[in-house]
């Protein structure tokens, strides 16, 4: 069920922020995207989920032209995606937030009993399942930042897009984030990961991509990435020593 | 004084069922419609001609009035909610002012600014509901229905999916549900259920014109919802007993008669705008504030 996407180009006003990306992101694999603000990272998460429209090339996944589709589209063929300012539904339970993502893309059901199987499941795997009537407004950033994930978790999706899941999360709420994603991995999923705390894109990639105004400067394992000098200079802020293992910390600019 | 406090309660039955139609628009699926008082109308002169040509059954009545108020506000929506926000509010005004001008029109219809008058007593089974103490039961049975309707509906995928388009609807999108559809099916819900109100008021009035069905009325059911707290099913009932009831209570106000509605009018402004800037989440947060209050 792999992702690929082939010669995208988009431009705003005349301003190319996707520049020619051919990318293949590799089935049960967490493949995350790097690069400055402004590099087309976001950019490119809304074209693969359908929210912009490209200007040309195409994308597949599990061989099926996802090219044009809408976002409603691309979410069915089994692509979810989480968004860096959250969008919880915040006037609605942890629950209800939760059975959302879970039921029937259709939408007009008025009759079946809401499945908490699946929801407790997936509530408890977050760790938010005592706080599942709590309104969503009313949770903590971090908790807020779990119901994110468990919200993509619960629609069984494949393959998941997320962006920024980890920011400002620390300690234990990064370990249960970590053990999340290998959890997910391990069960077969696919990952596209944006992540600006570099020891997280470290510690969960098997690939990261380097983006820079709008193309792949570079790509590769976590060690090949961090140990360039170039891309150390340029994003990592550090300087890279004869290892290439000097460690660059939370240096996203 | 018993016959005054029947009616009012009559009347405030009709505004809570038009409040939670209205509250299935605003409150669950962020629609802001000022042109509720059409589907109002419709309802309550289809009932009126069913009535006046065909039956006075109660039930039947109501049933062609929300078939067709329904399907008339299926049709206005399609084009209405192709715009958003600001621009459909205008939109909504603009449908309104057509509306009234074809109830006052439309004479064959609706009987222009005459009105249709001497419309039958309602029969539910048979029986003729003669006494204003048996139409505010069968106000009330229409409003347990209405209730018992919403809470399904509000409790289905549907209604939480609708719920999730009005809190951010990029992201309801990206969980894979259909803004265009849902909103749909909401505006036909609302309308279908602004007809009930509507049939039971062309019945107990006997008598329907232009004048009840206007663009102020479709601003006034707006307030109901808004006062009382839009998304919750008691925001409207309390939204509806304010509006309702609370000018009633300032006729009992020792004002000489002359001054009487000027007082009414400014009591009621102000009451509005205190409520809205202390409650802005309505009526029916004054529970949540005064808990909040005492710890």
């Amino acid at each position: 069920m792999s992702l690929a996407l082939n010669e995208l180009y988009k431009s705003f006003g005349g301003n190319q922020v996707i520049n020619g990306v051919t990318l293949q992101i590799e089935d049960r694999k967490v493949t995350s995207l790097v690069g400055p603000n402004g590099a087309g990272k976001t950019t490119l998460f809304n074209i693969v989920t359908g929210f912009i429209a490209v200007d040309r090339g195409t994308i597949h996944f599990a061989g099926r032209d996802l090219s044009g589709l809408t976002p409603q589209a691309i979410k069915r063929h089994g692509l979810a995606r989480t968004f860096q300012n959250l969008r919880l539904f915040l006037d609605m339970t942890v629950r209800e937030n939760v059975l959302v993502a879970l039921e029937s893309d259709m939408s007009v059901n008025f009759w079946s009993r809401a499945n908490l199987g699946p929801v407790e499941r997936v509530l408890r795997q977050v760790g938010l399942w005592e706080q599942r009537e709590k309104m969503a407004g009313e949770l903590s950033y971090a908790e807020r930042k779990f119901l994110s994930l468990a919200r993509v978790l619960a629609t069984g999706a494949p393959c998941l897009l997320l962006d920024e899941p980890a920011s400002g999360l620390d300690g234990p709420s990064l370990r249960l984030f970590h053990e999340l994603i290998r959890e997910f991995k391990n069960g077969g999923g696919t990952v596209l990961l944006i992540e600006h705390n570099l020891d997280i894109v470290r510690d969960v990639s098997d690939r990261i991509v380097f983006l820079d105004k709008g193309r792949i400067a570079a790509a590769g394992t976590p060690d090949e990435i961090f140990s360039n000098p170039v891309l150390g200079e340029l994003y990592f802020g550090v300087r890279v020593g004869a290892t290439g293992r000097e460690g660059p910390g939370h240096a996203a600019r | 004084m018993l016959a005054y406090l029947l009616n009012l309660a009559i009347l405030l039955g009709i505004a809570v069922i038009l409040a939670w139609s209205l509250n299935v628009l605003i409150g669950f699926a962020g629609i802001f419609s000022v042109m509720h008082a059409v589907f109002y109308g419709v309802g309550a002169y289809v009932a009126a001609q069913f009535a006046l040509h065909v039956s006075s059954d109660f039930v039947l009545s109501t049933m062609v009035a929300m078939i067709v108020t329904g399907a008339l506000a299926f049709l206005v929506a399609v084009p209405v909610l192709r715009v958003r926000e600001e621009y459909f509010v205008v939109a909504a005004i603009g449908f309104q002012m057509v509306a009234s001008t074809i109830f006052i029109t439309w004479e064959s219809a609706t009987g222009g600014m005459g009105g249709l008058t001497g419309i039958p007593p309602a029969k539910v089974f048979g029986f003729e509901l003669i006494s204003p103490a048996a139409y505010l039961v069968l106000t009330l049975v229409c409003a347990l229905i209405c209730v018992l309707a919403l809470l399904a509906v509000v409790r289905s995928p549907f209604g939480r999916a609708l719920k999730a388009l009005r809190d951010d609807e990029t992201a309801a999108i990206a969980l894979g549900k259909h803004p265009v559809k849902l909103r749909l099916i909401a505006t036909t819900i609302g309308g279908a259920m602004a007809a009930i109100g509507g049939s039971l008021y062309a019945f107990y009035v006997s008598f329907v014109n232009p004048e009840s069905f206007t663009l102020d009325y479709s601003v006034l059911l707006m307030a109901m919802v808004i006062i009382g707290g839009a998304g919750s099913l008691l925001g409207p009932v309390l939204g509806a007993l304010f509006i309702t009831v609370f000018p009633a209570l300032l006729n009992f106000l020792q004002v000489p008669s002359s001054v009487l509605g000027p007082v009414q009018q400014i009591v009621y402004g102000m009451m509005i705008v205190l409520l809205m800037l202390f409650m802005p989440e309505g009526l029916v947060s004054a529970g949540k504030l005064i808990s909040r209050r005492r710890k």
